[in-house]
């Protein structure tokens, strides 16, 4: 007992500020480290995106975002007017937001927004910048948000070919480059074309520039893949607009989760229109 | 120092916890920030892995191992905690103190930095392994990056941040162990 007594003398102070210490970084892990985040966007906030020093690159790529998108309008437009069988879109209330912070890790690419669920943005909401989609919002606190690029090996899209309608899903290649996978065995793509969101993808509004085809490989198996290189410069961005999804997701805290069920969802109804064919003898 | 000495010692005490946390939620901010010369290849330093190496030098394996566990923890909550990085920073807590630098090299700048550089690999090689580990598992979903890809990216990533982390250790390790050298001494003076 007095062996203990004294041995507790000793080391009470530093066990109790080890479990201090452990059930703090506990805590902030359960809590997706909002305080830290929420701090962070406090202290930034004097050097939020005063001026952009990379204008032109901002400027070309708004250029070749609307090239492409006016590709993009004009193949959709030729399809609807085949089909006779136009929906409008109603046009969803956009939030405009600060990139305050990069990826806190090498392994994913993500970026932090200044703005939070006090503004409206919501988990699953879709972002976009100048030059095209940037990514998902993955968490949010009430001042800031955790959006996924689209540039993350995890991030996968539902896309199309502008050109042909050709559909595939897109993988990220951390960077600014991407790799596309073809359902198709012999799909019509050359280099140069446009690649934008498709119509199936139940997590991005179709018809979002994406990028453009770099090279592609029809010998690669089981499906011919493309590089694609993405339109917006995601390293160079200091604004985005957050745009609410039109479906939403369960709200789920694990972005690993959130994103598997993204993934899932996408390439259902991406494959369903090709099962069918893949069946027939 | 004389100012410090004046103090009674459970305000010191407390003034070195706040300095110590203060170091650490420093460290969290300029992680997701990218200063210029701060970026090679899209990837910025280390910094919970300069922190862990810079508490651990001098300290005993358990005290490191906790520390990489404390940042590891935080960590997971900034980015996603599944694989977690508390396995790789209490590795590289536990391994720094486990090399005894002190015994051996008087010197604190190089070596530190030396020390760094190969801790940043092997961090980064752990979490590549779960990740491989992961893929294995979870095979039917391709949401998990391919082996292929995983270890390119790992060779990728492992170089610059090792370099750009052992380039900016001393900026953190040399005002935390000059801090942390000075409350010893105290300590020791007035025991």
């Amino acid at each position: 007992m007095y062996i203990f007594r004294r041995w507790w003398d000793r080391h009470a102070l530093t066990l109790g500020l080890a479990c201090l210490a452990l059930s703090t970084a506990w805590l902030l892990r359960q809590t997706q480290s909002a305080v830290v985040l929420e701090l962070y966007q406090r202290l930034t906030l004097p050097f939020q995106a005063a001026g952009s020093p990379q204008a032109e690159i901002l400027a070309n790529a708004q250029v070749e975002e609307l090239q492409q998108r006016l590709t993009e309008l004009k193949n959709q437009n030729h399809q609807l007017q085949k089909l006779l069988d136009y929906k409008a879109v109603q046009p969803a209330t956009a939030i405009v937001a600060p990139i305050v912070g990069r990826s806190a890790d090498h392994w994913w690419q993500q970026v932090t927004l200044g703005r939070g669920s006090q503004q409206g943005i919501k988990v699953g909401a879709v972002v976009s910048g100048t030059g095209g989609v940037v990514g998902r919002v993955v968490q949010v606190t009430p001042n800031t948000s955790r959006v996924l690029l689209v540039s993350d090996p995890t991030s996968q899209v539902g896309v199309t070919i502008s050109r042909s309608r050709h559909m595939g899903y897109l993988r990220g290649q951390s960077g600014n480059r991407a790799i596309m996978e073809f359902f198709d065995k012999v799909p019509d793509v050359r280099p140069g074309d446009v690649v934008s969101t498709s119509s199936f993808s139940q997590l991005f509004p179709p018809g979002l520039a994406v990028g453009k085809i770099e090279s592609v490989d029809f010998g690669k198996s089981p499906a011919p893949e493309a590089v694609i290189e993405l339109s917006a410069p995601l390293s160079y961005l200091e604004w985005v607009v957050v745009t609410p999804s039109t479906t939403t997701p369960p709200p789920q805290t694990d972005p690993q989760l959130d994103l598997q069920s993204d993934l899932q969802s996408d390439l259902q109804t991406d494959l369903i229109p090709f099962a069918p064919t893949g069946l027939t003898p | 120092m004389t100012a410090l000495l004046l103090w009674s010692p459970y305000v010191r005490q407390l003034v070195n916890w706040a300095v110590t946390a203060g170091s650490v939620l420093l460290c969290l901010f300029v992680l997701h920030s990218r200063l210029p010369g701060m970026e090679l290849l899209g990837v910025g330093p280390n910094w919970p892995l300069i922190w862990v190496v810079a508490w651990s030098v001098k300290r005993s394996p358990w005290q490191g191992a906790f520390a990489g566990l404390v940042l590891g923890l935080i960590q997971d909550g900034l980015t996603s905690p599944d694989p977690t990085h508390t396995i790789s920073l209490a590795l590289v807590g536990m391994l720094t103190a486990l090399l005894q630098k002190q015994r051996y090299v008087q010197e604190d700048f190089i070596s530190v930095a030396l020390i760094v550089f190969g801790m940043a690999v092997l961090a980064e090689t752990v979490i590549a392994v779960q990740f491989s580990l992961q893929s294995s598992h979870l095979m039917a979903q391709s949401t998990y990056r391919s082996l292929a890809e995983i270890w390119g990216y790992h060779q990728r990533i492992a170089l610059s941040s090792a370099i750009l982390s052992s380039l900016w250790a001393p900026v953190l390790y040399y005002p935390l162990n000059r801090w942390w050298q000075l409350i010893n001494n105290i300590e020791q003076m007035q025991t």
